[in-house]
């Protein structure tokens, strides 16, 4: 098992930075269109219609993107209160069961996102004028990823591997 | 029974560690299936919940934020306020708040205001002699002062949980005084602990340093003024702002101030990514938990239980405090915000209180929170710039939590501080 | 066994198409000695318009009150009623959808998982600005307004002369008062109940739009009651009509006079010049024969 995540790490590390630079990508267009909103608005007095929605679809790839990264750099922030006072055995425990129910929500959202697409295929998102499916997909690749990446610490916490945190980021707000 | 699944495994799952975005969301789930319902709406409230345009204000501040740190904006605003008020009695203390107070008029983001002053603040004053203590409360309780000042995505946030029917350039207008107010609080309050344990105090730079320091500052300060005479007069929404901000912020700090190059950008972009998805997830999932909550008719059984324990407002009021106090011990502001505003907010208004005015009551008592172990995010953002304990740090944060509460029951019994701002932009 | 029927609606307590819902539920109930109840959650509790059609379609929820443009695109045919100046009044407009016509559309509602009961009216709306008065149809040239996010209303906005500006309902009011937009248009009691006419004062009695309500019930839900039920559950649909049409009438009243009250400057207008300038929107929305020979029924009825 040591072996098998010792071959896939890498391999799951390529997959955690291109979404994060994705999700950058992301963020930086979603600053250039809504600009151009305002710029477009009050400069040339002509509202483009496309910018809210197309805006919103970047921000929700975003989102399941980074928050699927941050799945694996553990820093989503919980209360750790408990969780300091227990032994050892229990502490493992906890994680496991954590983990493995973030594995199980991860599928969840995947399959019943996916569920959501095709029903809503048939209606058109306004403006956009794609099938209103396409509203799911950032759901439905970000419930797999954050799947994968809770597996991956999942396995490493019963193999008793331990993962450096590499960034500590605090929940904001 | 459906009751219990909700909130039982929502904090059973807390209990053992689990981050919020997922109890939330497995709750939910739980819910959701014990009910028989189809699961699909948890899912797709999870999407509705982040599918808002005002939501973008969130992560375009804390991406503003990291670019004013690191573009040099932020430390010309702290070196303009230690010029200002350096030389009062516990001067560093004051240069703190004063520091948070201006740099909160340009972020909404507590913990970034408390990352950017705290980091180059706490350091400061320990060299000077000032207990790490001192130095971290004064830190973590200014930094509340960026929620109240606009720009607040926090705001925006409750005006969305609202349902969208309160003016969000209200709710920034309404926050200035009781901002400025719970500066003015934690100043006395600095001044006076200073004082006990004879802090010392700075010399005066002069009228000419500290007329170049203000110049210096004046991108930053002038800031202020872009976004909040923006939204006021029309040229761009409150949400739009945040854009703004991040727009303003990259070419001050790339043009102006040289001080940010191609990798600093990259690493704010990399940042915000990290923190602000978590928050949107967070926020997501929360939608999923509120409308369980509507569809299992919470808010009903609240307005009758605080109905049945008094129907005298100033009770109602103090009673729904106390448990946002309480909330807020464990749970972060953005999800305390969306959860609890849809379910207090019909109460109060049934006892004839103003949504703006509990819009500011509701984002200082979430304030205080995010200040209260065991989940306190800008408390332990401070201990950790400031090198101490969260234990260390609650053994003398009690004058600050004193004067933060002072100003939340003023601010809550006396509406005029938040509504008479406002009502002369009408 | 006893069933609870779940009804959503985004619009307040007291609000017409609120109570007309709670009115149905008690003729089902009355009907069926207390064997249906209809629940109404309003408030916009369960999700906005879009949120709760897909729950209606996916039985999370039994029924739903909705305007017929959220339904535009899934149900096309349910554009038609949307188009501008369609309807030469209130009577015509009740005259289709009472009619075979009507039936139609509700019809076409049940491949997507819904089954339409009745129309519910939603007034005329009408155009509201801030500093310049709409007087006439060259006034809008230029105007920055508010419309819903559709493809349809941005392309009446265009035909206007307009500078169509989507945003969400939530942030009209703030837009409104500090001028990111001119105005928005909405029937009366929208007018009143979002506060709007305490910050754009010239309320122009356009009239472009007689768009109703439509309830649905969820077809997942539909299949689940008896046929004798059913019959039930349509009927009472029906019969709550009337008496929507009374509370609507009530409160566009008592809402005109309360903006009146408040101050708002209304004014009349040549509608025909308005409607002269629509043709474009027609020529782009109904395109094929079903909706063009939909769309001339429709005008011919008297
Ligand atoms: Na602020
Ligand atoms: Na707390």
């Amino acid at each position: 098992m040591r072996n098998f995540m010792l071959t896939i790490r890498p391999v799951l590390g390529v997959l955690s930075r291109l979404s994060l630079y994705i999700a950058g990508l992301g963020i930086v267009a979603m600053t250039l269109i809504v600009g151009w909103q305002v710029f477009g608005r009050y400069v040339l007095n002509d509202s483009p219609s496309w910018s809210e929605p197309l805006s919103l679809y970047l921000m929700s790839w975003f989102i399941m993107l980074g928050a699927a990264v941050g799945v694996r750099e553990s820093v989503h922030l919980g209360l750790d209160i408990v969780r300091y006072a227990m032994p050892p055995a229990i502490q493992k425990a906890m994680d496991l069961i954590s983990l493995g129910l973030i594995v199980l929500f991860g599928i969840g959202m995947t399959y019943y996102s996916a569920l959501l697409a095709i029903g809503t295929w048939s209606a058109t998102i306004p403006v956009l004028g794609w099938p209103g499916g396409t509203d799911f997909f950032p759901m439905i690749v970000g419930g797999a990823m954050i799947a994968l990446f809770s597996l991956e610490r999942f396995v490493d916490v019963a193999i008793g591997e331990e993962i450096p945190a590499d960034i500590v980021v605090q929940e904001a707000v | 029974m459906a009751y219990a699944i909700l909130f039982g495994s929502f904090t059973a799952l807390m209990l053992i560690g689990m981050p919020i975005a997922f109890c939330l969301g497995i709750a939910s789930f739980a819910t959701v299936l014990y009910l028989g319902l189809p699961p699909i709406v948890v899912f797709q409230q999870l999407n509705s919940g982040m599918n808002v345009f005002a939501m973008m204000a969130i992560p375009f501040f804390i991406f503003a934020g990291d670019l004013m740190v690191r573009g040099g904006i932020a430390n010309r605003l702290i070196r303009f306020a230690a010029g200002l008020v350096g030389h009062l009695r516990g001067g560093l203390g004051q240069v703190n708040i004063v520091a948070s107070t201006l740099f909160g008029g340009i972020s909404g983001s507590a913990v970034a205001d408390a990352s950017a002053v705290g980091g180059l603040m706490v350091p400061q004053m320990a060299a000077r002699g000032y207990d790490r203590d001192y130095a971290v409360n004064v830190t973590v309780n200014a930094a509340i002062i960026a929620l109240m000042i606009p720009p607040s995505h926090n705001m925006i946030l409750y005006s969305i949980a609202a349902g969208g029917n309160v003016s969000v350039a209200d709710l920034f207008t309404a926050g200035i005084v009781p901002g400025l107010l719970l500066a003015a609080a934690l100043m006395v309050t600095a001044y006076i602990v200073a004082r006990r344990k004879g802090y010392p105090s700075e010399p005066f730079p002069g009228i000419a340093r500290l007329g170049y320091y203000l110049l210096a500052s004046f991108p930053g300060i002038l800031l202020i003024g872009i976004i909040f005479g923006g939204v006021r007069s029309g040229v761009f929404t409150a949400t739009e702002s945040s854009c703004i901000a991040v727009l303003y912020a990259f070419l001050v700090a790339m043009l102006v101030y040289r001080e940010l190059d191609w990798a600093g950008f990259i690493e704010a972009v990399m940042g915000a990514v990290r923190t602000t998805a978590m928050v949107l997830l967070v926020i997501g999932t929360a939608a999923s938990f509120a409308w369980l909550m509507a569809f299992l008719q919470v808010q009903t059984l609240m307005i009758g239980t605080i109905r049945a324990i008094s129907d005298n407002p100033i009770i109602v009021l103090l009673v729904i405090n106390i448990a946002l106090l309480i909330l807020g011990t464990f749970m972060d502001m953005a999800p305390l915000v969306i959860i609890s505003t849809p379910v207090l907010l019909p109460v109060v208004k049934a006892f004839g209180v103003d949504p703006v005015h509990f819009g500011v009551v509701m984002i200082l008592n979430a304030g205080i929170g995010l200040n209260t172990p065991p989940v306190g995010t800008v408390l332990f953002v401070g201990c950790a710039v400031g090198g101490i304990t969260i234990r260390e740090a609650m053994r003398t944060i009690w004058p600050f939590f004193g004067a933060s509460i002072a100003v939340l029951m003023a601010v809550t019994y006396i509406p005029t501080l938040s509504l008479w701002l406002p009502s002369l932009f009408r | 066994q006893e069933i609870t029927l779940r009804s959503a609606d985004i619009h307040p307590d007291g609000y017409p198409t609120v109570d007309a819902v709670k009115y149905m539920g008690e003729l089902v109930s009355q009907r069926t000695n207390g064997r249906i109840q209809i629940q109404v959650m309003n408030n916009a509790v369960l999700g906005q318009e879009k949120d709760t059609i897909e729950q209606t379609r996916f039985g999370v929820i039994d029924m739903n009150r909705v305007n017929a443009a959220p339904f535009n695109n899934l149900v096309p045919e349910t554009t038609v009623l949307g188009l501008p100046f369609l309807f030469r009044s209130t009577e015509h407009m009740h005259n289709v959808v009472d009619g075979p016509i009507g039936d139609e559309i509700l019809k076409a509602f049940e491949p997507h998982g819904l089954i339409g009961l009745a129309y519910y009216d939603s007034g005329a709306r009408s155009f509201y600005t801030t500093k310049k008065p709409i007087e006439k149809l060259a006034d809008l040239k230029g105007m920055k307004i508010r419309v819903q996010q559709s493809d349809l209303w941005i392309a009446m906005m265009e035909a206007f002369g307009a500078n169509p500006t989507p945003m969400p309902m939530g942030e009209v009011y703030s837009s409104l008062e500090t001028g990111v937009v001119d105005g928005a248009e909405n029937n009366w009691p929208s007018y009143e109940s979002a506060r709007h006419y305490e910050v754009a004062k010239n309320y122009t009695l356009t009239e472009h739009s007689l768009n109703p309500e439509i309830l649905v019930i969820s077809k997942l839900s539909w299949d689940k009651l008896s046929p004798e039920d059913q019959q039930i559950v349509r009927q009472t649909a029906k019969d709550s009509v009337g008496k929507m049409r009374e509370l609507w009438t009530a409160r566009e009243k008592s809402s005109e006079e309360k903006v009146r009250a408040g101050g708002a400057n209304v004014i009349k207008v040549n509608k025909d010049e308005f409607a002269a300038a629509m043709k474009p929107v027609y020529d782009r929305f109904v395109t094929d024969p079903k909706m063009k020979d939909l769309l001339q029924r429709i005008q011919d009825v008297k």
